[in-house]
């Protein structure tokens, strides 16, 4: 009884071992993930994001930040995550910047065509 | 013998608890939210026009967070999974935002340019319009074109011999002048006096200050501004026809005015 239970707390420790183990080898440094996410930030900055979007910029940038420190830990899955999330808040970032943009330019020549029908209007 | 009993018992249970698992649909709030992102966008002819890449990562992350669930696998990987869902179909929602207000901008320029040919017809006919008009005022004033521009040239009519007061007839000229001056805001005019030669040269030079003078004291008192009225006399000089006859000398004896263009400059002699 005594025996068996032993055997298979050995068994258990054995197990996870391995499981550890197995994780750690197979999960790579992500370095395409920061690649990806330092892109995608450069992307939205030069869509203006910092004037833009700029909390969910700081977001991405926070995450990278994190992410660094978690690879220098060895931590490579959290900080592929860390990266995955970080790349996409960037790129929404940049795409509400261009939308916002667009917006903007909407808005302005939408003035310029009222002044001009207003001047042609003044004319006649 | 108990204990056994106890045990399959349990594992009886478990499976039931795990199959109970399986079978129910298993809900997450994060798996929830990206689904209702995802759906919002899904058939949004914006979307689909300003590219489908957003769209499919959002539809490929959604359905491995949806299977995820129902194996009951790490919630973590799912919730990771929803999030990379709802973020894709966010910016495909933004993208689709863009395509649509890109499409009012292109629309919008259609609309500017066209006003603009408008306007631009508009104006060239209004100065078409207006050159017309100042050509029949200054027909009216019997005014000639020369290379120094527009001349009005009035005849002795306006002044007394050896006089630089205007008679009154001369004064009606001047009016003229003054309504067209008026009118042309952006015009000046150069009043030129002239005379024949008879009498002393420096004499004749006065006299032609003075009776240039007059003309302008005129404008000014009909509500010209003084800065849009030079002066000048010539004296005997540029006489338009011979001082050896009454005929020639009357032609002489005379005031010119001289019009700018319509940015106020005049040609001098």
């Amino acid at each position: 009884m005594n025996k068996h239970t032993s055997m298979t707390g050995a068994a258990s420790v054995l197990g996870i071992a391995l499981l550890v183990g197995g994780c750690a080898s197979s999960v790579e440094r992500p370095v395409g993930k920061l690649q990806t996410a330092e892109s995608s930030i450069q992307q939205a900055v030069s869509s203006d994001a910092r004037e833009f979007e700029p909390v969910l910029l700081n977001r991405a940038q926070n995450k990278v930040a994190d992410a660094e420190g978690l690879i220098d830990s060895e931590k490579y899955l959290e900080a592929g995550r860390l990266l995955e999330q970080a790349s996409v808040d960037a790129q929404l970032a940049g795409a509400r910047s261009e939308t916002a943009k667009a917006q903007q330019a909407v808005e302005e020549i939408n003035s310029n065509i009222e002044a001009l029908r207003q001047r042609l209007q003044q004319r006649q | 013998m108990n204990k056994r009993n106890m045990t399959l018992g349990m594992a009886v249970g478990f499976s039931v608890l795990m199959v109970g698992c399986a079978s129910a649909p298993q809900s997450n709030d994060r798996v929830d939210e990206a689904r209702a992102a995802y759906d919002e966008i899904k058939n949004d002819p914006n979307v689909a026009r300003s590219g489908d890449r957003q769209l499919r990562d959002a539809r490929e992350q959604l359905s491995r967070a949806e299977s995820m669930l129902d194996e009951g696998a790490d919630i973590v990987k799912i919730e990771q999974a929803a999030y990379l869902a709802n973020r894709h179909a966010q910016i495909a929602a933004e993208q689709g935002k863009r395509a649509e207000l890109q499409q009012q901008i292109n629309s919008a320029e259609e609309r500017r340019r066209e006003l603009e040919l408008q306007m631009r017809a508009n104006e060239a006919e209004q100065a078409r319009r207006e050159a017309e008009e100042l050509r029949r005022q200054m027909e009216k004033m019997q005014a000639e074109q020369t290379d120094r521009g527009m001349v009005l040239t009035l005849g002795d009519v306006l002044f007394d011999l050896n006089r630089a007061e205007l008679k009154p007839s001369g004064e009606q000229t001047v009016a003229r002048l003054a309504e067209f001056m008026a009118e042309y805001e952006n015009r000046r005019v150069r009043v030129e006096g002239y005379t024949d030669s008879t009498g002393e040269a420096s004499y004749n030079q006065g006299l032609s200050e003075r009776r240039a003078d007059a003309v302008r004291d005129e404008l000014v008192s009909m509500g010209i501004s003084s800065s849009r009225v030079e002066t000048m006399g010539y004296g005997e000089e540029y006489p338009k026809a011979t001082n050896d006859t009454a005929a020639g000398r009357q032609q002489n004896r005379r005031v010119e005015i001289v019009i700018s263009d319509e940015d106020g400059n005049i040609k001098s002699r």
